[in-house]
């Protein structure tokens, strides 16, 4: 209370609760834990997500006046420019349309051919637009919240995609919304290959102070690779589709003392306006851990 | 208690306007947070800090702890760190507000400008902690740009305790 307010209530002399050091030190205390809970155990998730829901109106009254900002920008916007994009648009899918329908033809022949050598046939999956409601901004995480979440039937581990490629995987759903950490957060690693000599790697995300970037780690020196180079995902990992564009190789640096070259990539997503695609994956990669863990202990003695 | 001479009796604290001006404060830094910009002040902070020194009877260390976890939830960080931030900011608070009240709004941020470097520093240790990552030099102006806006949010909080204690219909401000 501020020492001049006229109050109506004396202040309290004798109970107070907890003294103040105690509530201090148990907060912390619980603070610490959950810090510890969340970054070693993963055993929060239900108290973010329910966090996550109950945060869910303000987020998006927060959000009100960007949109409406943006609706205004748009309205007075050139329509010289609007027409130009039109044009490029037309240009673009004149010369995609022909790419398509060599598209089409190729499916064909490889359905075909897979039939002829008794492959297993390649598996559509699903797919949902989303929208991009915020990007999380301190430098230190790099990460997307997307307005679909559990109850649209968004799992954990899907694939998210724009016009010009990959842009992250979600780490975490809520019922209402989720997060998709991008390929350049920290924590993320993506498996590549390189488009021109088929060469499979990880890329590493790196958001340092130069940029975002991705890191191609234990690359053997000898290996071929030169700036330009395309890298695409592999596939093979049963939750990244194969061939969705990743990054473009800015540099590589093969030194002397060492048996690996350094190698950095930019990534290729440019995420260009608020929508993106959720891929879901084609099994759960959580649950396919967990039934190898459990195969495994079931077969240890 | 003895009232330095000159200052204003003022009327106590709506708790409804507290939690108002906290939701608004809660909606102001979500917004806030959309430019990504890292040298942005935490208005959250701001508002919570003046009235965890004006209020402390009606907003303490558990509301404080309540509010740093919607932040985490909203800016995807690690769950605790900002309420470890805003629970040692409470406790600086209440170690600080019979001092800091003393002083004239204009010589109040100079008290409590060690406040918030401190809890600054706190959210970069959980940082470097967590991921390893030094903070960002533009980082440092946070704290200082929060301890500026001091004055400013405390004067535009208090205006409603300033309004005369009987409603005059002739003059109603």
């Amino acid at each position: 209370m501020a020492l001049e307010t006229l109050d109506h209530s004396p202040p309290p002399f004798f109970r107070q609760g907890l003294p103040a050091a105690l509530r201090f030190a148990l907060l912390s205390l619980m603070a610490i834990g959950l810090m510890v809970a969340d970054h070693r155990l993963q055993v929060v998730m239900p108290v973010r997500a329910s966090i996550a829901t109950l945060l869910t109106p303000l987020q998006w009254a927060s959000l009100q006046p960007g949109r409406a900002w943006d609706a205004l920008e748009q309205s007075v916007r050139d329509m010289q420019q609007a027409q130009d994009t039109v044009d490029e648009y037309q240009v673009r899918s004149i010369a995609q349309a022909q790419k398509l329908q060599q598209i089409e033809y190729l499916l064909q022949e490889n359905r075909q051919l897979r039939e002829l050598l008794a492959l297993r046939p390649t598996v559509d999956r699903s797919a949902q637009a989303a929208q991009i409601l915020y990007d999380t901004s301190d430098g230190y995480v790099q990460r997307l919240i997307i307005d679909k979440g559990q109850v649209a039937g968004i799992r954990s581990g899907a694939v998210v995609i724009d016009t010009s490629g990959l842009v992250g995987q979600v780490t975490r759903v809520h019922p209402l919304v989720s997060e998709v950490t991008r390929l350049t957060d920290r924590e993320q690693s993506t498996p590549v290959m390189n488009a021109r000599t088929g060469e499979r790697f990880v890329a590493f995300g790196e958001s340092a102070s130069a940029g975002e970037r991705l890191e191609l780690r234990f690359v053997p020196a000898s290996a071929d690779m030169r700036q330009g180079d395309l890298l695409i995902t592999s596939g093979l990992d049963g939750i990244y589709p194969p061939g969705l564009h990743v990054g473009q190789i800015v540099l590589v640096d093969r030194r002397v003392n060492s048996s690996f070259a350094r190698v950095l990539a930019a990534p290729v997503s440019r995420e260009q306006g608020r929508h993106l695609l959720v891929l879901q994956p084609l099994r759960d990669p959580l649950s396919q851990a967990a039934q190898s863990v459990q195969a495994e202990q079931g077969r240890a003695p | 208690m003895i009232m330095p001479a000159g200052k204003p009796l003022l009327l106590p604290a709506n708790p409804r306007f507290i939690a108002l001006t906290l939701v608004l404060a809660l909606l102001l830094q979500m917004w806030v947070n959309l430019w990504g910009q890292r040298w942005m002040p935490d208005l959250m902070q701001a508002v919570l800090a003046f009235w965890l020194v004006y209020q402390p009877r009606r907003v303490g260390l558990i509301l404080a702890f309540v509010l740093g976890l919607l932040m985490d939830v909203h800016e995807a960080a690690l769950l605790g760190q900002n309420a470890l931030a805003y629970v040692v900011m409470g406790f600086v608070a209440g170690l600080l507000h019979r001092r800091v009240l003393w002083f004239p709004l204009r010589e109040q941020p100079l008290q409590v400008a060690p406040m918030f470097v401190l809890v600054a520093v706190i959210e970069w240790i959980a940082r470097l902690w967590h991921s390893g990552m030094w903070p960002h030099w533009s980082q440092l102006l946070a704290p200082v740009l929060q301890t500026a806006l001091w004055p400013l949010v405390a004067a535009l909080l208090l205006t409603p305790q300033r309004r005369p204690y009987e409603r005059d219909d002739i003059r109603p401000l």
